[in-house]
């Protein structure tokens, strides 16, 4: 009994450390749009990231219920033994510690939710076996979520950065007030914030709350985790959240190079909605893909947009390898725990430990850079490609068009006015000079109707152009000189 | 073994995301519309520059504020027209903050 608290006291100070990194991470997913478009200062938008982390924490406990009564089958672990179990929890926390920690080193783009189921399945599957893991419910509650919210996010962000465009625009030239979404944006990314805290922090609560079943603290009848795992979920990411997130945000604020005002509101505004939603429902899903597929969303909501198919490629090839790969890391541990019983927990430890002084030299070192792992949204963001200058839009085209359709009509008259004041002087007997200078006024005026016409042309107005030939025939002084302007034309 | 997978949940997800985004954007963006009209052209700068943002010289901030002011100046609507889109502006503001709060409580409660 000594051995299973010694090993529940480990399991809950390391998954109180994963939800530290867990908020050191993903604060930069909620705050990346608002810094990346100056509606936040990075310090100002960490403390805010921070507190709704925390106050997000208290809202719903549904995913930790999903965590902690869904993926693991109850029955399997009691036949197993409390003791191997919770090694084997232990051990599936490294795998998740050691992949994020892996691919923030590497610049890989990693998900730190799926890095920690990723890591309790492998474990459970070599420690328990195959009935250990509830299939149906990694398959309704964690894969499928996790392939279908990034897309859902991305629709709704394209939807949403549609509407917001078509609302503010203006075709008078004049200011459209866009720069107002900046006020928005603190609202919404607060919002993300929130919705963060709703969904990532439960997930540590899920785990400790599954230690203490396994063990019988907690009656595996009572789903809810207790007052002080909240309370120290809660805190916990909301100090990550504050102590790492600024570094993070400084390198956001890099990465996203091309996140308009109105973009990045309707990007928040998704990314809070899909979490918030799939929360209320116990979807566990990870903070950075909903957010990355709204940002990408919102970049092909912008008229002209295209995708970087090869980057976007690189992202999603990221976010599929995770759970297979923490898997991986995760049976590796529980295989040591296998093999060597209370040494393996040993090893595992030693193992821990050796990460976490990583992180930590790792930290000190000033080394944030764009080419960093915790830019995953930024990525997002470069794998969207806006024109300097965005193609018009139809309601554009048709007024351009007819502007320009005057514009050419104009030049036909004075063009006209001159041709014929040019032939009555000739007709009249006016001097070689007063003809020379009405030619010459005609052949201006029939270059201006040329630049017209061509401008009537770029805007597709193939009518106006026509009319325009059609003047451009009676405007001749001379019949030879008409015929030699049409050849030119 | 048989999975039995809850579509209709992943449905009202989408559906519920849709209609939460759309209404905060929609309502948002309406009442920067109607500021606008009613010539309050809302002109905000960076709160700090990072790297992502072009930085603005005091001069083009002010040549920024001076355009939107010269273009309210011009606002065909009459005075009370604009005191209207104003009321509107700040009406939709609410209906806003109220679409979050809302969606908040219903997690709230469902919980």
């Amino acid at each position: 009994m000594e051995t299973a608290v010694l090993i529940v006291v480990l399991v809950i100070l390391l998954a109180l450390f994963f939800d530290f990194t867990n908020g050191f991470h993903d604060t930069a997913n909620a705050m990346a749009t608002p810094i990346a478009t100056g509606a936040l200062k990075p310090k100002t938008a960490v403390l805010l990231a921070a507190g709704l982390n925390l106050i997000g924490a208290f809202l719903s406990t549904e995913v930790s219920k999903t965590v902690s009564h869904g993926i693991i089958n109850e029955s399997a672990i009691l036949e197993s033994g409390a003791e191997l179990f919770l090694s084997v929890i232990f051990a599936g926390l490294i795998g998740a510690i050691t992949w994020n920690m892996l691919t923030w080193l590497l610049g890989l783009p990693s998900s730190s939710s799926h890095a920690l189921f990723g890591g309790l399945i492998g474990a459970t599957l070599v420690g328990v076996g195959l009935g250990g893991i509830d299939f149906g419910m990694v398959l309704s509650k964690i894969v499928l979520p996790a392939l279908i919210a990034p897309v859902t996010a991305g629709i709704i962000a394209f939807v949403a950065t549609k509407i917001a465009y078509s609302i503010t625009r203006r075709y008078d030239g004049k200011p459209d007030g866009r720069s107002g979404f900046r006020w928005g944006q603190i609202f919404t990314s607060s919002l993300v914030a929130l919705a963060h805290g709703t969904n990532d922090a439960q997930k540590t609560m899920g785990v400790i709350t599954l230690a203490l079943i396994t063990v019988g603290w907690q009656s595996q009848d009572h789903a809810d985790p207790y007052l002080w795992v909240i309370v120290a979920c809660a805190l916990t990411i909301a100090l990550g959240t504050y102590l790492g997130g600024w570094r993070i945000i400084r390198t956001l604020g890099k990465g996203l190079t091309d996140v308009k005002p109105a973009q990045g509101f309707s990007a928040e505004s998704s990314t809070a909605a899909t979490i918030l939603a799939s929360s209320a429902l116990g979807f566990a899903l990870s903070t950075t893909q909903v957010a990355s597929g709204s940002v990408i969303g919102s970049g092909l909501g912008r008229r002209g947009s295209t995708v970087r198919w090869r980057t976007a490629g690189r992202i999603a090839i990221g976010w599929l390898l995770t759970l297979p790969a923490a898997a991986a890391v995760g049976a590796l541990a529980a295989l040591l725990v296998v093999w060597l019983g209370g040494w393996g927990v040993m090893v595992d430890a030693v193992l821990a430990l050796v990460i976490i002084i990583g992180l930590f030299l790792r930290s000190r070192r000033n080394a944030v850079t764009s080419e960093n792992a915790m830019s995953d949204v930024a990525e997002s963001g470069r794998a969207v490609e806006h024109p300097e200058v965005p193609p018009p839009t139809r309601r554009r085209t048709r007024i351009e068009l007819l502007r320009a359709l005057d514009h050419a009509e104009r030049k036909a008259d004075e063009a006209e006015k001159a041709a014929r004041r040019a032939r009555k002087l000739k007709k009249n007997g006016g001097s070689e000079t007063e003809i020379r200078a009405a030619r010459k006024a005609a052949q201006r005026a029939d270059r201006k109707v040329a630049e017209a016409q061509q401008a009537a042309q770029t805007w597709e107005a193939l009518s106006a152009s026509r009319r325009a030939r059609a003047e451009l025939a009676e405007w001749d002084v001379s019949d030879e000189e008409a015929a030699e302007r049409e050849e030119q034309r | 073994m048989t999975v039995e997978i809850d579509w209709m949940a992943f449905v009202n997800v989408f559906f519920a995301a849709m209609i939460g985004a759309c209404l905060i954007v929609t309502f948002y963006a309406t009442g920067l519309r109607l500021l606008v009209r009613a010539g309050r052209i809302p002109v905000v700068t960076p709160a700090e520059f990072t790297d992502a943002i072009t930085i603005l010289t005091d001069k083009e901030v002010k040549r920024a504020a001076k355009q939107a002011a010269k273009a309210a100046k011009k606002s065909p609507l009459t005075e009370g027209q604009k005191r209207l889109a104003l009321v509107g502006a700040y009406a939709c503001f609410i209906l806003c903050a109220l679409a979050v709060i809302a969606g908040i409580l219903i997690i709230v409660i469902g919980h």
